[in-house]
């Protein structure tokens, strides 16, 4: 028997594997993910104008020498300055011309207008050709504010000196007494905004792969009628455990396979230097593993990783003995494609949660799904970095998940040797229910 | 030798196999029929393991069938039973593993019966581009890669051109020589009255008629007079015990109730003009069956 289980478990991953279908989805994952890894530098290759500055006319009414000009020009480089990014500025050109016929000669231009005011020092009009966008319109009138304040102050017969002083930005030094918690909690936040995301896609794609292959594959077998003649050669035990072991082998096989196109996406990027052009919110790969390298989070790392690679395991396992029992229960493959989407999508109430977890901190409704079969594969892993469950709870989610196998395999199995051979839909539920009283 | 013995399943409520025992040795073929719903398939299941008797035995050599016999056991089912993505030898190779054979025996033995069948070209085509008729022989050919023991074949013909019964009653009378126990079910009763020297005839689970076709067709009172020539058809349908008299083409068919009505047929065939056949035929299996089950087979 233990060789007709070897036998069964290497036609099911060749069914799987040495197809063409296997290997044109790899060649599109591979594209996709060395892709996703580079997506800034074949942004940046097709070109667009997106790395251009905002080009500003400023027609300045408000006075002969152009001073509110100046000062505006002034109060620019400080924002650049103050945001190190030279993106979140514009560049500012002196007009007289009209701004309708300025933006008909250059439509992307924007065409500042400003006049004096009795009441409000200036006033100013923005004259634009389309909608001008929020953050611009903010960074904007943050500059306008500053030159306002400055002007202001000028005609308030204060000195050049004093002017500087009150005009210089303000130096906000930050201090953090525990510098352990600064890192631990910068290293926290970098792996749930940009690891965590990396982590849960591959987890889902993963588990709808298994679920499917279970799913197929038994119900391939029972609509052909094939099912009579394996059954009456190997028991429904070992089949069933050759559909589980399969289908883990394949999504290990795959796992490895995409983590082998996500390296190769960094080699790459590596190799061909890519520089951020999407800002800081961009993918940084070096940055990232510096800052968590760097930070305390490594060491919570070390029993974080091989915890929550424990659980993965168990749930794939336990995700291919639900999707073993269903299929067996269903009688085509309609029925069982009806089954498969609310199985896979406990997954997704796991990352949902997780990422709710961040701002419902201490939430004991969040903190219960961590302990809940199929959901904490994703959910405790990341209570578990944010310290919002310790490794004692997160050992009884693994136990929760090992009696839930248990479960799943000692009545699983009755309702499968049942189901296997049932190809009528009539009193399905009583049958199965039977089944399970044996 | 294969016993079975007074087996009985249940689903809940319903008895589907009441009470059924019969014995098949090697080198017999023996017929399982029934209308559809009699018991036949649920038999087929029980003793090949898949579904266990309420109560009763099935003994294969004295062994009771599991896991550990049913690599002799060969099995065709009513329905394709074909895994149709994969190709002829990787679907005999599946299934001959699973019977415990080696992957270079598999394929020499389907390169040999392939070759018997006349589709060795289709050794590496994936079954679902083959035609129904194809398709059959290659589960045939699955069935018996094994070489079985016990054979059990569930309507066998189905999808088959006349050629090709042929070729597969030649395959069956071999190994029914070579020493096979042959179980089989089929809806054509003239393949039956070829093959089957031992019946069963099911009949809401139950047997209606059982034993060794011969006898049982000897024993059935019923007989078929065939007259050729110019006969008074009204005369010898006065006679007592004449149930029918049909024309079929030049022929008269005389059935009759039982061997004493022969003589009396026979005096008033006698008086008849250019008679030049008199022939008392045993009754068909086909009327046998519909005499005993009350209905015919095809239904």
């Amino acid at each position: 028997m233990k060789n007709k289980l070897k036998f069964l478990v290497k036609i099911s991953l060749n069914r799987k594997i040495k197809t063409k279908w296997f290997v044109l989805a790899n060649v599109i994952f591979a594209v996709l993910i060395v892709g996703l890894f580079n997506a800034d530098t074949i942004i940046n290759a097709f070109g667009g104008d997106f790395d251009e500055v905002q080009k500003v006319y400023v027609k300045d009414n408000s006075n002969s020498e152009y001073k509110t000009y100046n000062l505006l020009k002034e109060q620019n480089e400080s924002y650049k300055k103050l945001t190190s990014n030279s993106d979140n500025a514009f560049k500012f050109k002196k007009t007289k011309d009209n701004a309708k016929d300025i933006i008909k000669k250059d439509k992307d231009a924007w065409v500042l207008v400003i006049d004096n005011d009795k009441d409000n020092v200036i006033r100013v009009k923005l004259v634009s050709e389309g909608y001008a966008s929020a953050s611009e319109y903010a960074q904007i009138t943050t500059i306008l504010n500053d030159v306002k304040s400055s002007l202001a102050l000028s005609l308030s017969n204060i000195s050049s000196a004093e002017l500087k002083k009150i005009s210089s930005p303000i130096q906000l030094e930050r201090k953090i007494l525990d510098e352990s918690k600064k890192s631990e909690a910068e290293g926290t936040q970098m792996i749930m905004s940009t690891v965590f995301p990396l982590i849960i896609l591959p987890f889902f794609a993963l588990t709808i792969f298994l679920v499917q292959m279970v799913g197929a594959e038994v119900n391939d077998e029972k609509t052909t009628r094939g099912m009579e003649i394996i059954i009456s050669n190997v028991s429904p035990k070992v089949h069933f455990f050759s559909k589980v072991i399969a289908s883990n082998l394949f999504v290990l096989v795959q796992g490895v396979l995409l983590v082998g196109y996500a390296l190769l996406g960094i080699g790459i990027r590596s190799y061909f230097g890519s520089k951020s052009i999407l800002g800081a919110s961009s993918f940084d790969i070096k940055g990232l593993l510096n800052s968590i390298i760097g930070s305390d989070v490594m060491s919570q790392l070390g029993y974080v990783i091989p915890l929550a690679l424990i659980l993965m395991i168990l749930t794939f396992i336990g995700y291919a003995l639900l999707a073993g029992i269903l299929a067996s229960m269903t009688t085509n493959t309609e029925d069982f494609q009806q089954l498969q989407m609310p199985i896979v999508i406990l997954s997704l109430v796991g990352y949902y949660l997780a990422m709710m977890a961040g701002v419902f901190e201490g939430s004991i409704f969040i903190k219960i799904f961590a302990f809940v079969p199929f959901i904490s594969a994703i959910l405790a892993p990341s209570l578990l970095i944010l310290g919002q469950i310790g490794v004692v709870e997160f050992v009884i989610a693994i136990i929760l998940m090992i009696v839930t196998n248990y479960v799943l395999i000692k009545y699983g199995l009755r309702i499968y040797k049942v189901g296997i051979l049932n190809y009528s839909s009539k009193n399905l539920w009583k049958k199965m229910f039977k089944a399970l009283r044996r | 030798m294969l016993k079975v013995s007074h087996i009985k399943k249940y689903y809940d409520d319903f008895l589907a196999v009441d009470d059924l025992s019969f014995e098949v040795k090697p080198g017999e073929i023996f017929g399982l029929l029934g209308v559809n719903g009699a018991g036949k398939t649920t038999t087929f299941r029980m003793i090949i393991g898949l579904l266990e008797p309420s109560s009763g035995k099935i003994t294969l050599d004295g062994k009771p069938i599991d896991y550990s016999v049913t690599d002799k056991i060969g099995f065709l089912t009513e329905e394709r039973s074909l895994l149709t993505k994969l190709t002829v030898l990787e679907q005999a190779i599946y299934y001959g593993v699973l019977k415990g054979m080696k992957e270079e025996d598999i394929e020499r033995r389907l390169d040999e019966l392939l070759e018997k069948f006349k589709i060795a070209d289709y050794k590496n085509k994936k079954i679902k581009e083959l035609s129904k008729g194809n398709q059959q022989k290659v589960q045939f050919i699955m069935a018996i890669i094994n070489n079985p023991k016990l054979l059990i074949l569930d309507e066998p013909f189905s999808g088959l051109d006349p050629f090709n019964v042929e070729l597969f009653k030649d395959e069956i009378k071999e190994m029914a020589s070579n020493g096979s126990m042959i179980i089989f079910s089929s809806h054509r009763m003239e393949h039956v009255e070829l093959f089957c020297k031992k019946l069963i005839v099911l009949k809401n689970g139950k047997s209606v008629l059982e034993g060794d076709l011969k006898e049982i067709k000897h024993k059935f009172r019923k007989k078929n007079i065939i007259i050729s020539g110019e006969v008074d058809t009204e005369e010898i349908k006065k006679i007592k015990g004449v149930i029918s008299v049909n024309k079929n083409n030049l022929d008269y068919e005389v059935k009759i109730a039982d061997e004493s009505v022969v003589d009396l047929v026979f005096k008033v065939v006698s008086k008849g003009k250019n008679i030049t056949k008199f022939l008392v035929e045993e009754p068909s299996l086909n009327e046998i069956f519909i005499e005993k089950v009350g209905e015919t087979y095809e239904k």
